[in-house]
């Protein structure tokens, strides 16, 4: 197996240039299209052997026509001109078919632009790296978490790499064009025996392959989060305090991203509508949504309406200050765009709950708890955006008198993020941007943990 | 169950007016997929329109038409599988995919040419389709989506917003594989759903319902109406503006029939996939003709009943499904299998659940129409057996994990207190470890029925839609994520 030469095919463009143009040729008022060119590396290793070895080059586009303050979508893997423009057509055609919405549109062009360059997002290593380095990173990996006896088993490693170039098109004179790479490399493990089984994982995703953490240390996290759960127990259903891990908060703050965007505002999907500049949590609650960071999984140059990222602080020290908006929302809320328009919706960038100057080391915050749950994985959906409410399987380690005292599973953990955002006792100071959506260890004060 | 009818579904297209490669083309293309020592390859061609509507704030807010072509070539040699896919059908393009998928094998041996490509396309359809969906004019889905939408808002002031979507599409496949096998099956799916939101006292609640399948036009006035999914939602979530906080702990439990079948798609029907069994990472992997639950429970996963959102005529292996019993009273007697977890458990048969997303996809074990069959008591003996306990009215999904342990989501439910439901309860997640809770099941009514025709299923990152479906049941006893 040998480098794949990093040349890209051209024209991607023009392509999304000349379908805006044939889209008002065929009446479009407005018209936006984004082409995306992608190549996906997978190779998935377990005990040993290559289990699958994925390679692949993919490019789609997706079309916005707005006529008569009427909107409609298209989108497309076949890239064959011919159906582009039926396609094109067809949507201005289907546009008359739905009813005035008087925010329809399209954002003006923007005056400033983020300098994609800056942000860091290509990592030309990637392009480059060979497939047997990348194999061989899997297997490493894996080698060495399964050279610990109590590992029983194993769900394989897997590298991945993404080269994503994406283009967008608009009316207004917007065109704007970048690329990313992303790479990854994680292991998942089981320990016990068949009846008494434990499982965890570990992973790593950047998008500059230098700064993926090694087969070392992503073999021990694995190994050590999937042995401490061994002989778990049972506990009496009570109300306790409960820490979560920061895989643990990443979710919590997914949850409370999907509750402030725009969109779930004025659908009144969300118990944080009409919250706007009040009070929704305790001082130790600071939350941003960042776009900018140089290197970050989230950062972008531009959202899909076109207009510029930028640093958005939502909740700051319990205030809720901003809800993330696309452009269309933003105008039915009267606020102005946050620069989150992701497709259709509305996405997060690099969205994180600052650890704050009273942050605590994950460790004094297990010391300085009595009795109660240390959160480490989820099972289950359970959250309800309109109501805020979560109930979810969970498995932690039960703390005694400041200390881990034994693994907990099939429970559930049951609250409402309103009141848990209120409640935060303690922050970490161990914020990793591991992903779009981060944060540190959160202590907060009383959950229902129900068991036998 | 309605008797099966002539699909009036258009018949196939030839795959060349599809997808530009003749079975030529294609089965030179097998042979250089072998060409590196492979030992089986195959060629999955997809071709999908979709359509979509979307109504919120009282306006049709917008309509969407997607397309999606392309193909994926997979190539095994022992428990190897190289995998690659592309969206541009030139014969260069495809014989390059071929190459990367080939490279797995890193053999030298050379194979023999493929056999020649024979059509074994089945000339009757599952999808008992009188008036295709995809066909339909624009106008007369919109008209769908708003008899939901206005239904769901007329029915009470309390409903404060709503949402309707509709969608369907199309899908053409073509799967040629290199020990001769054609096949090619069209696919029909359509799904409406409404979203109600309800408001009295700065408190809100949110009530879902939905219908479709591989079915026509027709089944909006045969089946299920617009109006129903629209009241249905509607009353989903007045009910919940009185509902309490689910109790917490261990409890004897009621699943209502047709929503539970939830239970049995995760305690029992992701662990008997093979390929978990095969890696002996699932708890069930060591108890084929074992007892892992009471004598009350018998379980099948079946994709040939007709027209309903998980069934086919083919999996996407090409291989004919059928009705598959994987536990007979308490035994684990099959699993769900595909080619490659066949071909590694000495050739175990095939049972036709080798599914993928999509072409970008390779296919893996997975379930289609699961559920426990019915059993001799009646639902009010059942309710009336439990002196406080659980009543799970709907529910919104649920995960399991291969040591057994699994959740599922209540987004209803109510308490049973002297043998009748009283008072309606909110959003609870009931966890157990499937061969506790499986042993538990001591009551099976006789009232199977099948959930919502709007499932979906992700494992390993891919989608696909199923239908669950349980007759009402009693668990002795199990743990309610509710508070305290």
């Amino acid at each position: 197996m040998k480098t794949r030469p990093a040349s890209r095919p051209p024209a991607l463009r023009d392509l999304a240039e000349t379908l805006v143009a044939y889209a008002r040729r065929c009446g479009a008022d407005e018209a936006e299209v984004s082409v995306i060119d992608g190549y996906e590396f997978n190779v998935d290793v377990r005990k040993g052997r290559i289990e699958t070895l994925i390679e692949a080059g993919s490019r789609s586009a997706g079309v916005r026509v707005i006529k008569d303050k009427k909107t409609a979508y298209a989108s497309s893997s076949d890239l064959d001109m011919a159906t582009l423009r039926r396609l094109v057509r067809n949507a201005v055609r289907r546009a008359e078919l739905g009813n005035p919405d008087e925010f329809a549109g399209l954002a003006p062009l923007a005056t400033e632009r983020v300098d994609a360059a800056a942000l860091d997002l290509y990592d030309p290593a990637i392009p480059r790296l060979d497939s047997r380095t990348k194999i061989a990173l899997a297997r490493e990996t894996e080698r060495i978490a399964l050279r610990d006896r109590r590992i029983t088993n194993s769900y394989g490693a897997t590298f991945a790499s993404n080269e994503i170039r994406s283009v967008l098109a608009m009316t207004n004179g917007f065109v704007g064009e970048y690329e990313q790479t992303y790479c990854g490399l994680g292991v998942g493990l089981q320990a016990g025996d068949t009846d008494n089984r434990v499982e965890d994982s570990w992973s790593s995703s950047k998008r500059h392959f230098k700064d993926l953490e090694t087969p070392e240390a992503i073999a021990r996290k694995a190994v050590e989060r999937t042995v401490r759960q061994l002989k778990p127990r049972k506990i009496p259903t009570q109300n306790v305090p409960v820490i979560f891990e920061p895989t643990q908060t990443s979710w919590l703050l997914g949850f409370l991203f999907g509750c402030i965007t725009g969109t779930a505002v004025y659908q009144k999907a969300t118990f944080l509508e009409g919250k706007l500049g009040q009070r929704i949590g305790n001082e130790r609650v600071t939350v941003v949504d960042d776009a900018l960071m140089p290197g970050a999984l989230g950062s972008h140059p531009f959202d899909s309406d076109g207009l510029p990222c930028r640093r958005t602080v939502v909740v700051n020290k319990g205030e809720l200050r901003s809800y993330l908006c696309n452009y269309y929302a933003a105008r039915k809320l009267g606020l102005q765009s946050t620069g989150s328009a992701d497709g259709g919706g509305v996405g997060p960038a690099n969205f994180y709950l600052e650890p704050g100057p009273a942050a605590l080391a994950p460790r004094d915050i297990i010391a300085g708890t009595k009795k109660g749950l240390l959160l480490i994985r989820t099972l289950g959906h359970g959250l309800n955006s309109v109501t805020g409410d979560i109930s979810r399987g969970a498995f932690g380690l039960w703390i005694e008198d400041g200390a881990i005292a034994y693994p907990v599973s099939e429970v559930t953990i049951s609250g409402n993020l309103g009141r848990i955002l209120e409640e935060i006792e303690a922050v970490g100071t161990d914020l990793d941007f591991h992903g779009p959506i981060s944060g540190p260890t959160v202590k907060v004060a009383e959950m229902t943990v129900a068991g036998s | 169950m309605r008797k099966p009818v002539k699909s009036t579904l258009q018949a196939p297209l030839p795959y060349v007016d599809h997808f530009g490669l003749s079975p030529a083309d294609l089965r030179a293309v097998l042979g250089l997929a072998l060409s590196s020592g492979g030992e089986f390859a195959e060629i999955f061609m997809e071709h999908r329109t979709y359509d979509f509507i979307n109504m919120e704030e009282d306006i049709i807010k917008e309509t969407a038409e997607a397309v999606s072509l392309g193909l994926g070539i997979r190539v095994i040699r022992g428990d190897r599988t190289g995998f690659g896919y592309t969206n541009d059908l030139s014969l260069d393009k495809v014989r390059k995919t071929a190459l990367t998928a080939a490279a797995i094998a890193r053999g030298t041996a050379p194979q023999a040419p493929p056999p020649p490509l024979r059509d074994r396309t089945r000339a009757a359809s599952r999808y008992l389709v009188r008036r295709p969906v995809h066909a339909a004019p624009l106008r007369e889905k919109i008209k769908l989506v708003r008899e939901a939408y206005d239904a769901a808002k007329a029915h009470d002031p309390r409903i404060v917003k709503v949402k309707a979507h509709h969608s369907d599409s199309l899908l053409h496949i073509c799967i040629a594989n290199s020990e001769g096998l054609l096949v090619r099956d069209t696919r029909p799916m359509v799904k409406l759903v409404c979203v109600a939101i309800s408001e009295k006292d700065g408190k809100r609640e949110s009530g879902y319902w939905g219908g479709g399948g591989r079915v026509g036009m027709e089944y909006f006035r045969d089946v299920l109406t617009p109006r129903a999914i629209g009241e249905e939602a509607a009353r989903e979530a007045l009910l919940l503006l009185e509902a309490a906080d689910a109790p917490a702990g261990e409890m004897p439990i009621v699943l209502a029939p047709g929503h539970s079948g939830v239970l049995i798609h995760e305690a029992v029907g992701h662990l008997l996939e093979a390929d978990f069994t095969r890696k002996k990472t699932s708890i069930f992997w060591n108890k084929m003709g074992k007892r892992v639950g009471s004598e009350l429970v018998t379980i099948y996963d079946d994709p040939t009943l007709p027209s309903f959102r998980g069934s086919y005529n083919v999996d996407d292996e090409g291989t004919p499904p059928r009705r598959t019993l994987l536990i007979e009273k308490g035994v684990v007697r099959g699993l769900l299998q595909d080619k490659l977890s066949s071909r590694l458990m000495g050739n175990a048969p095939l049972t036709g659940h080798g599914r993928r997303q999509d072409y970008s996809h390779w296919p893996v074990p997975r379930m289609a129409n699961t559920y426990i069959g019915p059993g001799s008591d009646a639902p009010e003996d059942i309710l009336r057996s439990v002196d406080r306990g659980f009543y799970v009215a709907s529910l919104s999904g649920g995960q399991v994990e291969d040591s057994g342990k699994f959740t599922f989501s209540v987004s209803l439910g109510y308490l049973i207190e002297g043998g009748r439901l009283t008072a309606p309860v909110k959003q609870a997640t009931l966890i157990g470890t499937n061969i506790d809770i499986l042993k538990r099941i001591d009551r099976v009514g006789g009232d199977l029925a099948f959930g919502l025709q709007t499932g979906t299923c992700s494992k390993e990152g891919q989608d696909v839609p199923v239908t669950d479906g349980c007759p009402t049941l009693r668990i002795a006893k199990m743990t309610v994520g509710g508070r305290s």
